[in-house]
């Protein structure tokens, strides 16, 4: 142990004296490292990301949509089976809302189009619904109201519009409230701003959505369906249970393979497993930067051996076993490897931390934990040979080398 | 003490042809011994001292160290033995020089393991002070006079109790005055500790300074 540490205090004064070489022989290490824990925060930031936009989506919420998405846990290969075969509509809303603990159903309709105000026109999606879909989806005014169970019965011609698409419309969110809107020709009135909620990252971004009565929104919708149906369940609830009795009862209108029932912890798996995945390969073409880095490694420290031969003779002379040899110059390779893993975490954390504003990367023990021991390991694997070079020099020709 | 009988060393040469640097040597040396083995260059004086300093091993004959035979030895045997048996003071001091002076003396005892850090800190010191150089102990090898290095070797030689000092041409890198001193300190070395002294040189005058001489010429003693 004695030995360790002071190899280990000579390899830290060898470095002071030569500190351009050592900074340029830890780079390599420094960029795959660093490369490496980016990747790592990124992939893990963005999966919680993804998480943290389907907890706000609301919980106990399972959705029925057309097609079979997932198969065994992850999703279908070759896409989901006859997506879009077919469209459901006010019956199965009917249907299951009998399934006991089922506390609403939602019918989910939206459609991409335009918004005229004036002679100004803007894109925008509807997406229509009963008045429970605030509750669904965590919704709150920031501004007038939401649209109430009396106004999806009286066919009210209103519309409740997200932050981002009142900002568009109108520059100020409050100003929106009463406006008239025209969609697709027909007036609306509307009646609330929400608050903004976020999102929008590959996700639904339900700011930017014209939320109306799905009774209303039947005249841009002729055939009077719904592209999915989100059920909310009471809270304790056997989901399991009544997963099944909604297959049952969906399976008497439609084909097994028409239609997914999926739980929200099933997607988020799901879409987790495909995180991985890429997060995997990206990571492993990053490592290759380690092995390059490692290769730089083995290249100094055969030149510090050469340098050194008189030194490791006059070690020799006085006592050094070829065990001390090994130890001095493996100590030396993997504290230049460990030297360039400490830089590479540390400029990967401020990066995280910088862009901590924007994004929820994050580094956690685990990533840590593997920078510092991959780092080591790549200083013992490229240190060996050169270390064992200088081990097994004979102690006579080494002291009378000049 | 150390026994040599019919010491031969061959070595090939670039051209594969064989030359012996040692022919058939057989010598006893005893303990409390003060030896110069004298020789001119290419003589085979280097080689028996390596030999002896057990640095290398012979191609013919037998090296007993206290009637122990040393070709069974490993190579890491070998360096525990020559740290606890040998002491080496160099023509070129061969100090490391990225290591304080009481770093350099301290060394052979942290590469034996016997004493604690703080054990050799205070042996290196009580030798420094011993031979004049305590207000050196923080200095670099390069930043101090020739004979100063010299007498860090010998403390260096000394840190780990040796029973055998093994010296090549310790004043060849010195002036007389300075090599002087050298030599008046190796011969007290074996007056007053009884201490094996073996010193290799060309130089008659230093070989004169011992009671014993060994000479040697083409790799026979003669």
């Amino acid at each position: 142990m004695n030995g360790i540490i002071f190899a280990l205090r000579s390899a830290v004064e060898d470095f002071g004296r030569n500190k351009l070489r050592t900074l340029l022989t830890s780079l390599g290490i420094l960029i795959g490292v660093s490369s490496v824990v980016l990747l790592m925060a990124f992939g893990l930031g963005l999966k919680k990301y993804i998480e943290n936009q389907f907890a706000s989506l609301g919980t106990n919420l399972l959705r029925i949509v057309p097609g079979k998405i997932l198969e065994g846990g992850s999703f279908r290969a070759g896409g989901p089976a006859s997506l879009g075969g077919i469209k459901f509509d006010i019956k199965d809303v009917q249907s299951l809302e009998k399934i006991s603990q089922v506390e609403y159903v939602l019918p989910v309709f939206s459609k991409s189009t335009t918004v005229d105000i004036g002679k100004r026109s803007e894109l925008a999606d509807i997406y229509a619904s009963s008045a429970d879909i605030f509750k669904g989806l965590n919704l709150k005014a920031a501004y007038g109201q939401i649209f109430t169970k009396s106004d999806v019965d009286k066919h009210a011609k209103i519309v409740v519009i997200g932050p981002k698409i009142a900002k568009k419309l109108f520059m100020y969110e409050d100003s929106a409230i009463g406006k008239n809107i025209k969609v697709e020709g027909q007036n609306f009135r509307i009646i609330g701003v929400l608050k903004a909620k976020g999102g929008g990252f590959g996700g639904p971004d339900l700011d930017s959505f014209l939320y109306m009565p799905y009774t209303t929104a039947m005249v841009f919708n002729p055939e009077k369906t719904f592209i999915a149906l989100v059920v909310k369940t009471t809270d304790n609830a056997n989901v399991a249970q009544i997963k099944k009795d909604i297959n049952n009862r969906l399976l008497r209108r439609y084909n097994e393979d028409n239609f997914s029932v999926i739980q929200q912890e099933e997607l988020l798996s799901a879409i987790g497993q495909i995180f991985s995945i890429m997060n995997l390969v990206l990571v492993s073409i990053a490592a290759i930067s380690l092995v390059v880095g490692g290769v730089g490694i083995m290249n100094i420290m055969y030149v510090t051996v050469t340098e050194r031969i008189k030194e490791i003779g006059i070690r020799r002379a006085i006592g050094a076993t070829k065990r001390d040899i090994l130890t001095q110059f493996m100590t030396e390779a993997v504290a230049l490897s460990l030297f360039g893993g400490i830089m590479g975490l540390t400029i990967s954390f401020l990066i995280v931390l910088g862009v901590q504003r924007f994004f929820p990367a994050y580094i956690d023990t685990m990533t840590i934990t593997i920078a510092l021991v991959v780092s080591s390991v790549i200083g013992i694997v490229f240190g060996v040979l050169p270390a064992k070079r200088a081990a097994d020099l004979s102690p006579i020709d080494s002291i009378r080398y000049e | 003490m150390i026994h040599l009988a019919n010491v031969s060393k061959d070595y090939l040469t670039d051209t594969d042809s064989v030359f012996s640097a040692l022919k058939e040597v057989s010598l006893t040396i005893k303990r409390g011994e003060c030896i110069s083995i004298v020789g001119p260059s290419g003589s085979g004086k280097s080689t028996l001292m390596h030999i002896i300093g057990l640095l290398d091993k012979p191609t013919k004959g037998t090296v007993s160290i206290e009637g122990k035979n040393i070709a069974h030895l490993s190579d890491d045997e070998l360096s525990k033995l020559r740290s606890q048996f040998v002491g080496f003071v160099f023509q070129q001091f061969n100090l490391i020089n990225k290591l304080t002076i009481l770093e350099n003396v301290m060394l052979p005892a942290l590469y034996a393991r016997k004493a604690l850090p703080f054990e050799a800190k205070s042996r290196a010191m009580e030798l420094l002070t011993r031979f004049g150089i305590a207000d050196k102990a923080k200095s670099y090898p390069n930043k101090i006079s020739g004979g100063q290095q010299q007498r860090t070797a010998i403390a260096r030689a000394l840190m780990n109790n040796p029973k055998l000092i093994l010296a090549d041409e310790p004043t060849g890198n010195l002036d007389s005055k300075t090599g002087k001193e050298i030599m008046r300190l190796l011969t007290s070395l074996n007056k007053k500790e009884s201490l094996t002294v073996i010193i290799v040189t060309h130089d008659p005058t230093i070989a004169s300074r011992t009671k014993k001489k060994i000479h040697i010429r083409d790799g026979r003693l003669v």
